[in-house]
């Protein structure tokens, strides 16, 4: 009996010691490059990595040197439903939000408010008619049409055995013509993770 | 040694025992769920979810808490905010599907309520179809999507290791097939319908639910749609229904699916058997849980809208699984308690062996001896701890309705159609090819 109890010493040793680091709260700091995986599900690295792979392709792609050929000015992009159809719960705005920065920073292309961003506008142009002076009012019915719609989807398979789980994510993005519903660019990137669940916990 | 009014071992065998008594405290789970019971009874929500905060669960049992918040907020109506605890409880039964050794041993020493609350089967997949309801409920068609592909990872998970015997929840198949219909996903849509079909074909001769009538028109609607016609000739043989309802005509109209979360789980109870053994004194006992469940007051909801009546069927009984569940787990959990029982009295037998030889000092003995005796059998609790607030049984109708706005009245019906009460629910919109999901909860038949 005795020896029993001695042996739990080290134990409760032990016990205290992980109690006592569960008490306070640490903060490290991250680089937003780094890649950090808790749990295997999607994170901030796998749309990192989607929102560079997206970026370079569609910069790298000839249909904005195509549109400019034809029409003379650059184009412009409206952001459309990008479908989540995986099995997590996925924030899409991140990656579409990298790529749109992107784009537009490129000089190459233009943007134009999406559905629920332009209502606002509207609403401001409309107080603009009744209250701003003259010189400074915006007039309705000047908005740049977009030529092309942003859409896409996130896909995921995964596979199971055990406590060991494949994860397989596929972005799909497409830029389609508003005039004529053709496909200028199609963007893709597959992540692919191997992740093993912990048999044991403390 | 005689002047130390208690020797060391004795000071570590009592704080062994105030620590056992910590941990195992005096009530079981079962008990400390009455007044939240209470609140729900009378539907008192926001009362329930004060005692939840009261009961202690969010710190020793981290899963209890989450399911039984998510569930309080869902009937509560704040969906995004039960959503945060539903995600929450999903997360812990990934940590918790590991094996804790310091937990399987303490499961010897205490009792079974030593180790962390994991959940069972069928509440691993209940959590993702309120989470789904959730969703509906807020118009977010596409995350409810996210919810039926998990259920349906959950679902191949407990397949793969359930052998034969294990039947998937045919109810969660159901509702995912109402998901996808919902976004236009035919294939998917009768690929989840057959599941549950085959499901519920299972669920008669197990918990005596009838496959659900709506399930077979959508089974025959669905296979003409996408041109199945021996698929579509074989239900009609099985269900001996021949005239059925055309798809473009289906959609023209819009749907209410309107659902009945009948009564409350049964809680487990506990059930100890003390034997005295007269030569050492000792108690001999054991603990086991059991559940004492009563049919819900409330056989079904009559619902009448726009001059149709039509009667809820049960879709998936809780109760059932509930006690299925543990009947499967009781020849382990009483080989535990076996084992736990031969443990407690060596360790008894090993204090009053001290007591014996230490004459010189006989009180502290004696003491030792009592306090180890009184801990053997205080900590000898069954395990009653389960998702107590999930309803009985689910009920659901499903009722097709050209575009507009509706005013419905919802009779609750027991057995023998007595009535037990009614509520309308206003404006109801229904649109062209859309389903409006409307989840009511009734905790007890007088709320």
């Amino acid at each position: 009996m005795i020896r029993t109890v001695q042996l739990t010493r080290p134990f409760a040793a032990a016990l205290l010691a992980v109690v006592l680091a569960a008490c306070s709260t640490t903060v490290e700091r991250l680089g937003v490059e780094e890649t950090r995986d808790l749990s295997g599900a999607w994170n901030d690295t796998d749309s990192r990595l989607v929102s560079e792979e997206m970026i370079q392709d569609v910069l790298a792609r000839p249909w904005v040197q195509e549109h400019r050929r034809v029409h003379g000015r650059a184009p412009a992009v409206i952001v459309g439903e990008v479908r989540n159809l995986s099995h997590e719960h996925i924030n899409v705005h991140t990656f579409i939000a990298d790529m749109e920065r992107a784009l537009i920073n490129s000089g190459k292309v233009k943007f134009v408010a999406s559905r629920a961003e332009r209502g606002q506008l509207r609403e401001e142009r409309k107080d603009q008619e009744l209250h701003a002076r003259e010189d400074t009012r915006k007039p309705m019915g000047q908005e740049l049409g977009a030529d092309y719609m942003l859409q896409g989807a996130i896909n995921t398979i995964i596979d199971v055995e055990g406590k060991t789980q494949v994860r397989y994510y596929q972005v799909d993005l497409a830029l389609i013509s508003l005039a004529d519903n053709t496909k200028v660019w199609v963007g893709q990137k597959k992540i692919k993770k191997l992740v093993k669940n912990s048999r044991l916990r403390f | 040694m005689r002047r130390r009014a208690l020797p060391p071992p004795l000071v570590r065998m009592l704080s062994v025992v105030a620590g056992c008594l910590l941990v195992a405290g005096c009530a079981t789970w079962t008990q400390s769920f009455r007044e939240i019971e209470r609140h729900l009874a009378a539907a008192r929500y926001a009362e329930a979810l004060a005692a939840l905060e009261h009961q202690g669960d969010a710190k020793r049992e981290p899963l209890l808490y989450q399911l039984n918040k998510g569930m309080l907020l869902h009937m509560a109506g704040q969906y995004a905010a039960s959503n945060d605890a539903f995600e929450q409880a999903k997360r812990l039964i990934e940590h918790y599907s590991a094996l804790s050794l310091r937990e399987q041993g303490a499961m010897f020493v205490i009792n079974d309520a030593a180790s962390a609350y994991a959940g069972e089967e069928h509440e691993h997949v209940l959590v993702h179809l309120y989470a789904a309801l959730n969703y509906l409920a807020l118009g977010d068609r596409a995350s409810a999507r996210v919810e039926a592909l998990q259920v349906d990872l959950r679902l191949r998970e407990q397949a793969a290791r359930g052998g034969p015997d294990y039947v998937e929840s045919a109810f969660a198949r159901y509702l995912t097939g109402m998901v996808y219909e919902d976004l236009g996903e035919w294939s998917d849509a009768l690929i989840a319908y057959r599941k549950s079909y085959e499901a519920y074909d299972r669920y008669r001769e197990r918990y005596g639910i009838e496959i659900p009538e709506p399930l077979k028109h959508d089974l025959l609607r669905l296979t003409q749609h996408l041109g199945l016609r021996d698929e579509q000739r074989r239900y009609q043989e099985a269900f001996g229904i021949t005239a059925g309802v055309d798809h473009e005509a289906w959609r023209r109209k819009g749907e209410l699916v309107f659902m009945l979360h009948n009564g409350l789980a049964p809680t487990k109870q506990e059930q100890v058997t003390a034997v005295l053994d007269p030569t050492s004194g000792h108690y001999y006992t054991i603990a086991l849980p059991y559940y004492r469940s009563s049919p819900p007051a409330i056989r079904a909801a009559r619902l009448e809208v726009n001059g149709v009546a039509v009667e809820t069927e049960v879709y998936e009984d809780v109760q059932a699984l509930a006690k299925r569940t543990l009947d499967l787990k009781m020849p382990a959990i009483t080989a535990r308690a076996l084992a736990r029982m031969v443990v407690k009295a060596q360790i008894a037998k090993a204090a009053r062996e001290r007591a014996r030889r230490s004459n010189d000092n006989s009180l502290a003995g004696l003491l030792l001896s009592l306090t180890t005796e009184v801990a053997t059998v205080v900590t000898e609790r069954a395990d009653t701890r389960s998702w107590a607030t999930l309803p009985s049984n689910i009920q659901l109708a499903r009722i097709a309705l050209p575009p507009g706005r509706y005013d419905v009245r919802v009779e609750l019906r027991g057995s023998g159609n007595v009535s037990l009460g009614a509520f309308d629910l206003r404006d109801v919109v229904i649109e062209a090819g859309r389903k409006t999901y409307v989840s009511r909860h009734v905790p007890a038949a007088n709320s």
